[in-house]
């Protein structure tokens, strides 16, 4: 009983002395939502295009080639690169000084002669694509978004080569006119073929000439012979076409996956750099103050003292998180709901980011001290922890509560539904606070009896 | 004076590491007794103070409490410890509340009284004066109502006449109920303010009685006024 009061006095004057001390409040407060909203800036605008110059050298780029049923131009290509990078068209001059200047991050050139080696489909025409070395993680982004430009339309292109194909079996099957790059005429087909060798057979056995009709019967055979092995050709061609096809099935609507992988990494990072810095700081300050010689005398054990601070540090994250939370809500299109459940992972996760405060608190001597120590474990394992779908990330993040945390706001944000790894996630949490809440415990004991 | 020891320690010593802070030696306190801790820095007051205070353990040793039981004592560290965003008030408050006081606002109202604060009450201690700080250190230390007072160094970094102002409550403060320990470099005031010297060299005690009992072993005149000093020092020289 009188451990539950001291706790709830120790609990009072903290967070009194907290909203006097607008400095230490400012930074402590401050800093991770300037960070969280920093990083949520950079990780939601992740999407953007990379500026590409686009530089054209075809004169006939303004020339449509009928390939098939598609109809293809130099526009239709930009148009449709276009939907991966921001273009800037420029000429040769431009785009170098351009790519000098780091103002793009490559050039695409299309060469001279571009469309007509399309058009004749007897070369293959070759895009130009020129990288900036000094931006090489932008570069291999363009070089990526480029090479599945290039595959897309290629698939689009042998689809319309296959089709043409096709119907050039179908002629030869069915004969009628024909018009293949740049040559036209008329075919029989084998039907008709077919039909006229038979014509020609019974005419001959009409006229007396049997030895002579049965001669024509090895020609009616082959002729059907190679209209059965076509008809087996059409689906192996379009097979051939699209060897594997991707499907991609689209999220939940209204949702938007990048966005809350930033919103969930700016929470963890900075509501975690909140939640230890500030239990770092509230303990090691009892012994700054010199307090801690006084409440060490059996006033306030360390237990309570480390529970006190934990939860302290708990109901700041509670805040910090739900101000967070509620301009997400309220400026941005992602859907933020479950708030009892989110109440519980921010205070779970408080109490773990709060235990490991406590313990660098515990250990270190003076408030300078604990900080500089919680910022320089803390910003790696935070950082660590935003690599996504890496196992051994999230474990050497979860040293100080990171990976759980992110992948429980995560699942808080996108999975629509409360699974048990929600569950499991908070679990591990509260386990990670207990642990550290213990060896804080027993680490403070050990300083309050030795000073 | 009556003879009941409220705290007698018997071979209390603390090391530290490698190094001996304070050799093991026996004390006893009774009521209304004012026992001055003199000694050089390093001595082992503030070592010896703080085993008695309860701020760390003795590596050796036993304190035996009169009744069987730890009796309430309060602590005044020579750094003032307490919270400097807090009031004075509120100082005072939150430590009464912590000492187990029913109602700890009036418990640090009379203190404010007592310790003649009633105009800084309100102004945060980051905000006082050395002097008034170290009255509200003490002040603090009396919330839960001590037995003996342990005082470390208390008029080490205060003015003349704040030295005069604190020495004059504690005076006041000493009482048949209460044993009085302070620690302090200044003889004059160990002279003055206490009834029995324990005189502290290098962690080992040295003097454990009277002014008179201290000039004997030194070899000097009762009746020199500067006898007191002059074995004070010859014992930090090791002399006697």
């Amino acid at each position: 009983m009188r451990s539950l009061r001291a706790g709830r006095l120790l609990f009072a004057k903290d967070l009194r002395v907290l909203v006097r001390s607008r400095g230490l409040l400012a930074i402590l407060i401050g800093y991770p939502v300037t960070i969280a909203i920093l990083l949520a800036i950079a990780l939601s605008g992740g999407d953007r295009r990379p500026s590409v110059a686009f530089v054209n050298l075809d004169a006939g780029s303004g020339r449509t080639v009928l390939v098939g049923n598609e109809r293809l131009s130099v526009g239709d290509y930009v148009n449709r690169i276009q939907q991966n990078v921001d273009l800037k068209r420029l000429d040769p001059a431009q785009a170098e000084q351009a790519l000098r200047d780091s103002k793009v991050t490559a050039i695409l050139t299309i060469p001279q002669g571009f469309v007509a080696d399309l058009a004749s489909a007897t070369r293959s025409p070759v895009i130009t694509l020129q990288t900036n070395p000094r931006n090489p993680i932008e570069a291999q982004a363009v070089e990526r978004n480029m090479e599945a430009a290039i595959f897309r339309l290629n698939q689009a292109l042998a689809t319309a080569y296959v089709d043409q194909v096709l119907n050039l079996v179908k002629l030869i099957q069915d004969g009628g006119s024909v018009s293949l790059f740049g040559t036209s005429g008329h075919l029989e087909g084998l039907k008709r073929s077919e039909q006229i060798v038979r014509g020609m057979q019974q005419a001959l056995r009409a006229a007396g000439q049997p030895a002579e009709a049965a001669k024509a019967d090895s020609l009616i055979t082959f002729i059907s012979g190679v209209g059965d092995n076509l008809n087996l050709a059409k689906p192996a061609a379009r097979s051939i076409a699209s060897p594997i096809r991707l499907d991609i099935q689209s999220g939940t609507p209204g949702r938007e996956p990048l966005s809350v992988l930033g919103i969930a990494a700016a929470l963890v990072v900075g509501l975690g750099l909140l939640g230890v810095l500030l239990a770092a700081a509230l303990l090691s300050a009892e012994r700054e103050d010199g307090a801690m010689s006084r409440l060490g005398r059996g006033l306030v054990g360390p237990g309570v003292m480390i529970t006190q601070k934990a939860m302290v540090s708990a109901v700041a994250m509670l805040v910090v998180g739900m101000v967070l939370l509620g301009i997400v809500a309220v400026a941005t299109s992602v859907t933020v709901g479950r708030w009892a459940i989110w109440v519980l992972a921010l205070v779970v996760a408080g109490l773990a980011f709060g235990a490991f405060g406590l313990l660098i608190g515990a250990l270190a001597r003076e408030t300078r001290t604990a900080l500089l120590a919680s910022l320089m474990i803390t910003l790696p394992l935070a950082v660590v922890a935003l690599i996504p779908g890496n196992d051994v990330a999230y474990w050497v993040s979860a040293v100080a509560g990171f990976g759980p945390a992110a992948r429980v706001f995560q699942q808080l944000l996108v999975d629509p539904t409360v699974s048990g790894s929600l569950w499991a996630g908070i679990g591990l949490l509260a386990g990670i606070a207990l642990a550290y809440g213990v060896v804080a415990r027993l680490v403070l004991s050990h300083r309050m009896h030795s000073t | 004076m009556t003879a009941e020891a409220l705290l007698t320690a018997r071979g209390i010593a603390r090391q530290y590491g490698q190094v001996q802070a304070l050799a093991p030696l026996d004390l006893s306190l009774v009521r209304g007794e004012r026992v001055a801790l003199i000694g050089p820095n390093g001595a082992g007051k503030t070592t010896l103070l703080s085993i008695l205070a309860g701020v760390c353990s003795a590596t050796v040793g036993t304190i035996d409490w009169a009744g069987g039981t730890p009796l309430p004592v309060g602590w005044v560290p020579q750094k003032p410890a307490l919270y400097p965003r807090l009031t004075v008030r509120e100082n005072l408050r939150l430590f009464a509340g912590l000492e187990g006081a029913d109602d700890a606002l009036a418990t640090a109202n009379g203190l404010i009284a007592h310790a003649d604060l009633v105009e800084f009450a309100d102004r945060r201690a980051s905000a006082l004066s050395t002097g008034t700080l170290q009255r509200l250190n003490l002040a603090i230390a009396l919330a839960g109502q001590p037995t003996i007072l342990l005082l470390d160094e208390p008029t080490g970094t205060l003015s003349p006449d704040q030295r005069h102002r604190l020495w004059a409550w504690m005076d006041d403060l000493a009482s048949d109920d209460m044993a009085l320990v302070f620690s302090t470099q200044s003889l004059d005031e160990a002279v003055r303010h206490a009834d029995r010297i324990v005189a502290l060299v290098a962690g080992r005690m040295r003097v454990d009685g009277s002014v008179a009992d201290l000039i004997r072993l030194g070899g000097g005149d009762p009746g020199d006024p500067d006898a007191a000093e002059a074995a004070f020092m010859a014992l930090v020289d090791g002399t006697p």
